[in-house]
């Protein structure tokens, strides 16, 4: 069964219809562009300066209070919604794959952000940025990003968020809402690359993805060959009851970290096990906004 | 040291797979993991210990090797020079008599005696020896001298409660002679487990090497201590009881009554009440012609009814006696001129059946007694015969002329014919002298005159006995003597075989002689039935052998080998021992409360070196077990 096949188009388009300004309302967090330019909407004054149109000279004050006064209107732009796939060796565990689910949740995103005439900016990571879909706009576009989704693997070493993040800052492009969706792995931590985002003025919406084997490894007791299969690594260990129960409490400390960190710096945060379909994900997403139609 | 068996070190051989193995190291299952973060955090707290790690698996390995050699070295089964030379040889003397199956504490006191056995079994030290001797009823050997304790522990299980006297002396004696086979060198012990209720435990409990484990406490006990039956001698059909009750306690008993029954219909009843040490003996008559099963027991009243006497012993608290039964005896009376006296005493025996003829017959009734007056037939028929006042002669004898003083100045007190019968001085008139013939043989004079002529003979013939009384029955007064009755009686009893006689009840540890008759029906087999319905062959028919030692309370039967015949000989068999009825153990017993005391219940001590050994290998197993539980192996 291909990745994006005719019912995941289907799944798509329902979605498109049910939701409203996903990315302009709540759902990511309360941000309102405020770019000043040649909109219709009224924002304030200031002085003229030589130079500026006359055109926007408000001639009605100028005749009152004798004195030339610049009217400056709210520019109305597209949004920016970027998206940072995570596409380490990581991805590629448990069953279905969270690699696989990863790309399906970004793509339906994506596909509303493009319904939503919002421009879309995909960009595939692991160590460091791997593969980019350059920003665009419409729905007509949204095969060519499919195709790009189900063009990308699972590849690289350890996940460097800090090191992809300083590669998209760099970037001249405008600022907008990134969408991270990852297992947020990252050995060095995943605050740094996040961190890196917001100080840029980006607005980080953090999907995290989780196998459910990853909450609770089955058949690991005893002596064992552990596989690191992002790096490719092992180690001989004995893991004992002891052991799986410190795991189970590490990795829910490590979920809750997640969701401190979003919840400190007022980001957008969903944490979800592959074993949530894809369409309920997104539903789930849009209703705890309020963008549902 | 030596080594039992030193091909087992080969097995020492297998420390090379060992360490193949550990240094190839067995490929371990591969679990893939979408991130080691969590799991170094885990495996990284314990780097202080990092050292200790690295050697654990190090450690793991000598303990495998030291585990193999511990296990080679115990299957090696070494030994001291030592162990040998210091062997114990202990006999076990349990007693499962009568009084041990007194229930005072809840279980009885032979199951206590097995518990203290099984500790004493348990002590045996390896190389000991341990025999096991029941002594009951007859001691017996239960088990050889074995250091196997299982099979020690199953002839201790094996040991049956007994009915039966303690034969503490045979079973000390047995013991003894067990002990005294023992090789040179070897300390040898007694262990005597009883409540010490028997007429000599105390002193034999004082004998040397001897351990006396005691069990029970002191209990009240009410017992019936005799019973028995017979027919009385002046009623054919009567018969007395003598019973005896005995309190043996220290304490008076309450109200009870012995119940007395004949084949399940009351006979008597009495109410007793005895005070410490009582005891109440009565003789109780009846009648009955039939036989039968004589029961008495002792009861208390119940809610619905007579209950069974609460007491700790319940084996004396009833005893059985059996009661034979009387035959009709056919008699014929031969009496030309008749005789009222002679007809009259025959028939006031109920038992006879009484035929009369004034001239002689040509036959008489089967099986019948035949009784002459004055005439006899010139060949006494074959039978039993009674003449009383011969006046002609036949073949056994030919009348003289009368004796001069026919006064009775001798007389047989030892023939069952005069049992009861005292003729001395009796005048028997007209008494004449009987010249035998030789097919008389030599008659057995019963009473006799002065002159030495006998008055009352038996002459034992092949066709039968023959009783000739040379008396005037008209002219005496023998017939107004009860005497009389009592001579008449007496020869019929004779007659007729003395069935109907007392069987005497057998106290519990007796024997009993019995002729095992051939059957005509062909059955040549016979079985001893004991009174709870298991059986024993015994020899083939036609021989005489003994029964017993009895060692169960109540009716045993000697039974043909076919179904549904009927007892050839039965025997009444109660307890009827003071000394085992007795619960309260005697004075000055020099007994040890329990088997720890004896210093025989070993602990760890004693043990072979292969057990220890293998203790340890079972402590390297469980340290093993500890470091694959927390190994990591990296």
């Amino acid at each position: 069964m291909a990745l994006f096949g005719s019912d995941f188009l289907k799944k798509l388009e329902y979605l498109s219809l049910v939701s409203k300004r996903v990315f302009r309302g709540s759902l990511m967090a309360q941000r309102r562009t405020v770019q000043l330019g040649s909109g219709i909407e009224f924002a304030d004054h200031r002085e003229y300066t030589p130079g500026d149109d006359f055109r926007y000279i408000d001639w009605n004050l100028c005749a009152r209070h004798d004195e030339l006064l610049l009217k400056r209107f709210q520019e109305e732009e597209d949004l920016h919604v970027y998206f940072l796939v995570d596409c380490s060796r990581s991805m590629a565990f448990g069953a279905p794959p969270k690699f696989d689910f990863a790309r399906q949740v970004a793509a339906a995103l994506a596909y509303i952000a493009l319904a939503d005439l919002d421009r879309v900016a995909v960009t595939a990571f692991a160590n460091d940025i791997a593969a980019d879909f350059p920003l665009t706009r419409g729905k007509g576009r949204i095969l060519s990003l499919l195709k790009f989704f189900e063009g990308l693997s699972a590849q690289g070493a350890d996940t460097n968020l800090e090191r992809v993040a300083t590669g998209f800052v760099h970037r001249d492009q405008r600022r907008g809402l990134v969408v991270v969706v990852g297992d947020l792995y990252d050995p060095n931590g995943f605050e740094r690359g996040l961190d890196i985002l917001r100080h840029r003025k980006y607005e980080p919406h953090v999907v995290q993805v989780y196998d459910r084997y990853e909450k609770d490894p089955p058949d690991m007791l005893g002596d064992v060959e552990m596989w690191d299969v992002e790096s490719g690594s092992s180690r001989k260990v004995t893991v004992t009851e002891k052991n799986l129960r410190q795991y189970r409490r590490l990795f829910d400390e490590f979920q809750d970290r997640v969701q401190g960190y979003c919840t400190r710096y007022s980001l957008g945060c969903t944490r979800t096990s592959t074993e949530v379909a894809f369409d309920e994900l997104i539903l789930r997403m849009m209703r705890q906004a309020g963008a549902v139609r | 040291m030596s080594l039992a068996n030193p091909t087992a070190l080969l097995w020492a051989l297998l420390v090379l797979p060992v360490v193949v193995f550990y240094v190839l190291k067995i490929r371990l299952k591969r679990v893939p993991v979408s991130t080691v973060i969590f799991w170094r955090q885990i495996f990284d707290e314990k780097k202080p210990r990092s050292l200790w790690q690295r050697l654990r698996h190090l450690v793991s390995l000598l303990c495998q090797v030291v585990l193999l050699g511990l296990l080679v070295a115990a299957l090696a089964e070494p030994f001291f020079a030592g162990e040998a030379t210091t062997a114990r040889r202990v006999v076990l003397v349990i007693d499962n008599s009568a009084s041990m199956n007194a229930a005072d504490g809840g279980e009885s006191r032979l199951a206590r005696a097995k518990a203290e056995a099984r500790q004493v079994v348990r002590g045996l030290r390896y190389r000991d020896e341990m025999a096991v001797v029941a002594a009951g009823a007859q001691p017996r050997v239960a088990c050889g001298l074995t250091g196997h304790q299982k099979t020690l522990r199953a002839a201790v299980e094996g040991i049956e409660p007994t009915d039966g006297p303690t034969k503490l002396a045979d079973a000390l004696a047995l013991a003894r002679r067990l002990a005294a086979d023992t090789a040179g060198g070897a300390d040898c012990r007694i262990v005597v487990v009883s409540d010490g209720c028997a007429e000599d435990a105390a002193a034999l409990a004082a004998g040397e090497g001897v351990r006396f484990v005691a069990v029970g406490a002191k209990v009240a006990n009410v017992a019936i201590t005799r019973f028995q039956v017979r027919r009385s001698t002046i009623d054919p059909i009567g018969y007395e009881i003598l019973a005896e009750v005995t309190n043996l306690a220290d304490e008076p008993t309450g109200d009870f009554r012995l119940a007395v029954a004949l084949n399940g219909n009351t006979v008597d009843v009495k109410p007793l009440k005895l005070g410490p040490n009582g005891r109440w003996g009565e003789v109780l008559e009846s009648t009955t012609a039939d036989g039968g099963l004589l029961t008495a027991t002792l009861v208390v009243k119940g809610e619905k009814g007579d209950e069974p006497y609460p007491d700790a012993l319940a084996a004396d608290n009833t005893a059985v006696a059996v009661l034979p039964k009387r035959e009709p005896t056919p008699v014929h009376l031969h009496s030309p001129g008749g005789n009222l006296f002679l007809q009259k005493v025959l028939e006031a025996n109920p038992l006879v059946r009484l035929t009369t003829s004034k001239e002689l017959p040509k036959e008489y009734p089967a099986g019948a007694v035949k009784v002459f007056h004055r005439e006899v037939p010139a060949k006494l028929p074959p039978g039993p015969v009674l003449v009383v006042d011969p006046t002609g002669g036949c073949d056994l004898w030919t009348p003289g002329e009368k004796i001069p003083s026919p006064v009775v100045t001798q007389q047989d007190k030892d023939s069952p014919l005069m049992a009861h019968v005292r003729l001395d001085n009796v005048l028997l008139p007209d008494a004449r002298r009987l010249n035998f013939t030789p097919a008389a043989g030599k008659p057995l004079v019963l009473a006799g005159a002065a002159t030495g002529d006998p008055l009352f003979a038996l002459i034992d013939r092949p066709e039968g006995k023959v009783a000739v009384l040379t008396v005037n029955l008209d002219l005496g007064d023998l017939p107004f003597r009860t005497a009389f009755p009592i001579l008449a009686m007496n020869t019929l009893g004779v007659f007729t075989g003395g069935e109907g006689e007392l069987r005497e009840a057998l106290p519990t540890g007796a024997t009993a002689e019995v002729s095992l008759p051939v059957s005509a029906a062909g059955v040549s087999e016979y079985l001893l039935r004991a009174p709870d319905g298991s059986t024993r062959k015994l020899p083939a028919g036609g021989v005489k052998t003994t029964l017993g030692p009895f060692d169960r309370c109540g009716v045993w039967a000697v039974v043909p080998n076919a179904p549904g015949a009927a007892p050839v000989e039965e025997f009444a068999v109660n307890l009827m021992n003071k000394a085992e009825s007795d619960l309260r153990p005697p004075d000055g017993l020099p007994a040890v409360a329990t088997a720890a005391e004896t210093g025989l219940v070993g602990g760890l001590s004693g043990r072979p070196v292969w057990w220890y050994l293998a203790g340890l290998a079972g402590l390297f197993v469980a340290v093993e077990w500890y470091l694959y539980q927390r190994r990591w192996i990296s």
